[in-house]
């Protein structure tokens, strides 16, 4: 079975209006991989679709995971089959407390067809200890364990919650949104530590980091670099694309590729 | 169980009603009391409610219990030494005559509507509490009122009397086993509380499917006095509650939360009034309601401040979740300013379906659809829940909300 992500011709429409207009990438497992784009190039749109956003329409293309066209996966089946998705705006679940949110998604992935749920549920223990554990790594006050998920957070707390999610879930391949943005440099660090922390314990780990800034790619190192633009990858490489980028910024790829 | 019931409320003469209370034993002007108002039932006519059908009920087949026999008391403490009361109307009309005298019928006019003048006439059930001055009872006391036989009727008359400085939770339980039979409650519920006395009021509503609930709470509330009052209504074929706090005294404030989720075909009305009265009186409501099926639930509430009150602060908050596309709720909320010193009022209010990105970002988590709308609804109830002192009947509440999911 393939644990690389790979994205062939991927066509997106929203409204009836085109944003992706024929994607192909390939994220392999044990890498991180980062996207670059201006704004509303489609990185969003992206993330989303990868994720199964019912308000995004496919018109074409595939997009192949552990041996599934898992397009055809609801959002819920592609977290179990080890999808994960740090959002760039996070959701707010009134009178839903973070650890009971946390708790409900870690039971759904250890449920099994044909066993009973408290059979396989995590137990209070264990839960509890590896939540507070985990809080206390990514720097969150353990008062929020008991606070509704992300009502009232500001936006730099809501992005450590995501981080949360993502180190209490362990997928196999994570999506992360602009997880940079609205964090200041100290919850930067601590972030991609926390990212950094999972990647070494599950090395074969795929990443998908997208972002506007050079900033993150300091402390979480990628292995390579897409430019998304307008709908389209219009350019790979490693991680001096992102230098690049952060020297000369995205015109001299609009010229390139106007003039291609 | 042999019970003591009155003939069918059509075969009932004034004779009746005024024997049958001499029997117990009560007080002339008891005896007075009930007479006028079965007086006022038997002449006067159902009412109207637009959203409360009535068409498939039979007043005059209901079976009335003829003794005290639905009501349930419990505490966890003993409180006689502190002067606390907490028995039956009945059984206090013996100890606590001159306030019952005082109090009864002194929120709630019984001429109001029929069936308010026949739960004055009728009553037998019904609880009275007392807490004396500066007195705190720490524990919630409970009463629970079941249907004594299928099909019969009850009309438990509750009165909550809390002196200055007293601090009490009271909940009140209006409870069946799903009988298939057609059933009858009227409950009403008087609260005086006293100049900066705290009361936390829980009433919750968990009949079974064929009952029609037509009830009425009133709170008085006096100058520096806390209402804290969270109702949950589940139950019940038909609901129609009329509940007010008035805010009567400077200084006095409700924080008020209600759960409502109705299914099938249940068709559950609560209208809440809230007014102010009294200078910097302070008012919250939080109104919650689920609708499934084919239910339909009205919210018909409404914020009086009256022209003596002086820098009132109100706010009230009313959401519908509908999980089927055939169930209804009806929002009617309205406002009367009747003064020109308003320090806030605010009102805000939504309707509408389980929302779409929530549900997304929870399945992202691998949370499956349907378990992702029992957490929503959950998290929709929470505040409300949150507010029920009773760690047993709250598990109770949030296991039959998860069952009608
Ligand atoms: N739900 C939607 N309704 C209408 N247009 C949309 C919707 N979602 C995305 N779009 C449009 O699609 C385009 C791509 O949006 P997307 O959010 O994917 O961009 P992005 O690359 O993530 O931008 P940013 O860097 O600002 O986050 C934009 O023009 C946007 O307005
Ligand atoms: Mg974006």
């Amino acid at each position: 079975m393939n644990s690389d992500l790979v994205i062939k011709d991927l066509r997106v429409s929203v409204e009836d209006k085109e944003i992706l207009k024929g994607v192909n990438l390939t994220v392999k497992a044990g890498t991180i991989h980062a996207i670059m784009g201006p704004n509303g190039s489609g990185k969003s749109t992206l993330a989303y679709t990868l994720m199964g956003h019912p308000g995004y329409t496919v018109t074409g293309g595939e997009v192949w995971y552990q041996g599934r066209n898992i397009l055809e996966l609801e959002p819920d089946e592609r977290s179990k089959l080890g999808l994960f998705l740090a959002f760039q705006y996070p959701v707010a679940i009134p009178g839903v407390t973070v650890a009971n949110f946390l708790r409900a998604a870690m039971n759904a992935h250890r449920a099994e067809e044909g066993k009973d749920p408290k059979e396989t549920a995590i137990p209070m223990a264990q839960f509890r200890k590896q939540l507070r554990e985990q809080m206390a790594a990514l720097g969150i006050d353990e008062s929020f364990a008991r606070r509704y998920l992300n009502e009232g957070f500001s936006g730099g707390e809501k992005k450590r919650i995501e981080i949360l999610q993502m180190a209490m879930l362990e997928p196999k391949m994570a999506i992360m949104d602009e997880t940079d943005s609205g964090l200041d440099i100290d919850a930067l660090k601590i972030v991609a530590q926390g990212v950094n922390t999972l990647y070494a314990r599950h090395p074969e780990m795929g990443v998908l980091v997208i972002t506007h800034y050079q900033r993150l790619l300091n402390y979480i190192k990628p292995h390579f670099v897409s430019v998304l633009m307008d709908g389209r990858i219009v350019r790979e490489g490693g991680p001096e694309l992102a230098l690049e980028l952060e020297e000369k910024g995205y015109d001299f790829l609009r010229e390139e590729v106007a003039s291609a | 169980m042999t019970m003591k019931t009155f003939p069918p409320l059509g075969e009932i003469s004034d004779a009746m009603v005024i024997e049958t209370s001499r029997a117990a034993g009560e007080p002339e002007w008891l005896t007075e009391q009930r007479a006028e108002a079965w007086r006022f039932f038997a002449s006067a006519e159902p009412p109207y409610w637009r959203r409360t059908d009535l068409s498939k009920f039979k007043p005059e087949q209901v079976i009335a219990a003829a003794d005290t026999a639905a009501t349930s008391l419990y505490q966890e403490e003993d409180l006689a030494d502190q002067g606390v009361a907490f028995t039956t109307l009945a059984q206090a009309l013996r100890s606590h005559e001159a306030l019952i005298r005082r109090y009864l019928g002194a929120a709630i006019e019984p001429t109001r509507h029929k069936f308010l003048a026949l739960n004055a006439a009728l009553w037998q059930d019904g609880v009275f509490l007392y807490v004396p001055k500066n007195v705190s009872v720490e524990l919630p006391l409970t009463a629970v009122f079941s249907m004594p036989i299928p099909g019969g009727a009850i009309m438990p008359r509750n009165l909550i009397i809390l002196d200055d400085g007293a601090s009490v939770t009271f909940v009140e339980e209006y409870h069946s086993i799903a009988a298939s039979d057609q059933a009858f409650a009227a409950p009403v519920t008087e609260i005086f509380l006293g100049n900066d006395s705290t009361l936390r009021f829980v009433a919750v509503q968990t009949w079974g499917e064929d009952v029609y609930h037509i009830g009425a709470q009133k709170a008085r509330v006096g100058r520096g006095a806390a209402l804290e009052w969270a109702a949950v209504n589940l139950g019940a074929r038909v609901q129609h509650i009329e509940a007010e706090t008035a805010l009567e005294g400077d200084g006095s404030r409700v924080e008020w939360v209600a759960a409502t989720f109705a299914a099938d075909h249940q068709n559950l009305l609560t209208a809440p009034w809230l007014r102010h009265i009294g200078a910097k009186t302070e008012g919250h409501m939080d109104f919650k309601t689920v609708v499934k099926d084919q239910s339909y639930t009205t919210f018909d509430g409404m914020i009086k401040i009256e022209h003596q009150s002086r820098a009132t602060v109100s706010r009230l908050e009313e959401h519908a979740l509908h999980l089927s596309p055939k169930a209804r709720s009806d929002s009617i909320p309205g406002l009367m300013i009747d003064t020109n010193d308003v320090a806030k009022a605010g009102h805000a209010s939504t309707s509408g379906e389980v929302d779409e990105e929530q549900l997304f970002y929870m399945r992202s988590r691998g949370i499956p659809r349907d378990e992702a709308i029992h957490l929503i609804v959950m998290g929709f109830f929470e505040p409300v829940l949150d507010r029920i002192p009773n760690d047993a009947l709250r598990q109770r509440i949030a296991d039959m909300i998860e069952a009608k999911i």
